[in-house]
């Protein structure tokens, strides 16, 4: 084990460290090499920001601008009437109520039910428990895209189609993908910590609860930031699940207002691209403030063992 | 009623140790073995059974036995050929470059270089943005009259018309996934840091360049994370629906692929049989390429220890 994940367990809030760039361990190669990673990291930065930023010039030009050929990077001014166009536009307050509907629900469920089962799945002694666990590796192979007849057909049973039944309650179960990063986080806490419970009277509930759940934050952050991006941008989901407009997420609603509008004629670029913004800026913020989190949940997958 | 929850308090402390860490267990697991069985076992024996019917989801489903697969397999009009090769395509040319290119930007990023955190942003960030969010942009930037194309036109190349000409659109659709590689970064990095220091050291001792570090170290120590990555990396390639569909709506023949093919049968013509017979044969891809690729990964994957 290196000197990092000693400090790392050892330490919760030296922790931290990883979001420091400058404390991060680092390589360090020779000289002569210096130019050519500065030369390609920055070629590679470039071409994953500049669309970024295309879309936000885009969406704070007028209509003319926009069809220009050829394009201008800046427009002569800058001006929000997109934005505003878009949220004086009657669907989007509901597509926003909407989401915030499906997504909190998700995320609690998702982070108990995937936090619960990587507990039983690290640190619980049973019968079954190795079958369990291949089980939970094998449904990262199933895409959901390849179930979503049964799952049509059973919701419809259910009577939740047009509901947001579908999309919450199945988060509300875990995923597989989430139960195994729970599962390689826990695994990672000393079990003498289980033990120290065990001894004062703490029952399986009990060391779960007060033990596990705070130790592994940052990897329930890492679960709850995934279930955000999943359900925040979910596209199938209310594709297949939802068909009254009244019931749109955001993502899904301002594909619909794009649909709708440009039939036949010149995309309207300026307002997509305020659409595609308004979908951005939630998930680079939530990013960007859970960021250490991200790379402490996910450091349990550094060594990962499949197969 | 306190009698009743001491009596019942005192039967479960005198079981034995084994069966309460069971029941502890499979309480623990219920909400995830419940999601296995509802939202998995069921679902994947359901479309077995749908694949051998005919049904439009309002008369009763009558068996046709392989009557399905014979059409996709040997009827041309199924398009099924035509969807498995272009899927193929585009999970064959977008997966090694996405694993090389992240493989990459990790080394460089792990090197002791200024605006280390900005430049890990910069790599990060598109891939947090939601596929609606994404095909807008792209469908922006690569639209025959784009920033890509007027680019090109500085140069003096004629850019295509990368979103609709057939012969064209599956690489636009590459692009796409490669500008979102960052969460292959992100596994990589952390398991950069994972590699012992003394590894690089010793290897410097013996004379070792930076090349022959990064084949004889840093290669082997990633190998477990380089076979999670391509093995996830392969299986939501070959599951690409969203992008697909907003950009093409199901017709465009250079963009025909599996998912889109199953959505069109299901829930455009009412085919629930083939479609689920899609969905097995979607699955069969899936479940050989993962098992053949886990066989090769044998050669090449380096475990230090067990986890």
């Amino acid at each position: 084990m290196d000197r990092n994940t000693a400090v790392r367990s050892a330490d919760g809030r030296r922790a931290r460290r990883t979001s420091r760039g400058a404390s991060d361990r680092a390589d360090r190669w020779p000289g002569y090499l210096r130019l050519p990673t500065y030369v390609i990291l920055i070629i590679g930065a470039v071409l994953m920001v500049m669309p970024l930023l295309w879309m936000l010039s885009t969406s704070l030009a007028d209509s003319k601008y926009a069809t220009t050929f050829p394009p201008r990077f800046f427009p002569d001014t800058f001006d929000v009437t997109n934005y505003v166009e878009i949220f004086t536009n009657a669907g989007l307050g509901r597509y926003l109520f909407n989401s915030v509907v499906i997504v909190i629900p998700s995320m609690i469920g998702q982070v108990l039910a995937s936090s619960m089962a990587g507990y039983a799945l690290a640190r619980l002694r049973a019968p079954g428990r190795r079958i369990w666990f291949v089980a939970t590796l094998c449904t990262l192979m199933i895409p959901f895209e390849a179930t979503i007849i049964p799952l049509f057909v059973m919701f419809r049973y259910f009577d939740w189609i047009n509901t947001f039944w579908p999309l919450i309650v199945p988060q509300l179960l875990g995923s597989g993908y989430c139960v195994f990063l729970m599962r390689q986080f826990t695994m990672a806490i000393p079990a003498e910590y289980d033990e120290a419970g065990r001894l004062d009277g703490l029952g399986f509930f009990g060391i779960w609860r007060r033990i596990i759940v705070p130790l592994s934050a940052p990897a329930m952050a890492t679960v709850a930031i995934f279930t955000f991006t999943a359900q925040w941008g979910n596209f199938l989901g209310p594709l297949i699940f939802i068909s009254d407009p009244e019931k749109y997420p955001l993502a899904f609603g301002l594909y619909a207002m794009t649909q709708t509008s440009n039939v036949g004629q010149t995309p309207e670029w300026n307002l997509i691209m305020a659409g595609g913004m308004l979908l951005t800026v939630p998930m680079v913020l939530v990013y960007y403030f859970g960021q250490r989190m991200i790379y402490e949940g996910q450091n349990s997958l550094g060594r990962i063992r499949i197969s | 009623m306190v009698n009743v929850l001491q009596t019942r308090r005192k039967a479960w402390a005198g079981l034995p140790n084994s069966t309460r860490e069971t029941v502890a267990f499979y309480v623990f697991m219920a909400p995830w073995i419940t999601g296995m069985v509802m939202l998995f076992a069921v679902p994947l024996v359901a479309t077995l059974v749908l694949s051998f019917t005919e049904w439009d989801l309002f008369r009763p489903a009558t068996w046709v036995g392989l009557d399905n697969f014979e059409y996709l397999l040997f009827d041309a009009r199924s398009d099924f050929w035509r969807a498995f090769g272009n899927t193929v395509y585009y999970a064959a040319v977008l997966v090694p470059l996405n694993l090389g290119l992240s493989l990459l930007f990790a080394v460089l990023l792990n090197q002791r270089i200024r605006f280390r955190r900005a430049f890990r942003t910069a790599f990060y960030l598109p891939s947090t943005i939601p596929i609606v969010a994404v095909v807008m942009l792209w469908s922006w930037l690569l639209a025959p009259s784009g920033l890509a194309n007027s680019i090109l036109s500085i140069v003096g190349i004629d850019g295509p018309a990368w979103l609709v000409d057939p012969g064209w659109i599956k690489n636009g659709l590459i692009i796409m996934g490669v500008w979102q590689l960052g969460g292959g970064v992100v596994l990589f990095l952390a398991g950069l840091q994972g590699i012992p220091r003394t590894l690089y050291d010793a290897s410097t001792l013996d004379g070792a360049g930076p090349w022959r570090q990064f084949i004889s170290v840093t290669v082997p120590m990633l190998s477990p994370i380089i076979l999670f990555n391509l093995v996830t990396g392969v299986i939501s390639a070959l599951q690409v629906f969203s992008q697909v569909y907003i950009v093409t709506q199901g017709e465009n023949p250079g963009a025909t692929m599996l998912v889109p093919l199953v959505y069109s049968n299901a829930f455009q013509f009412s085919r629930m049989g083939t479609a689920s017979a899609i969905s097995v044969l979607f699955l069969l891809t899936i479940v050989i390429l993962t098992a053949a690729i886990l066989r090769w990964s044998r050669r090449w994957v380096h475990y230090e220890s067990e986890v």
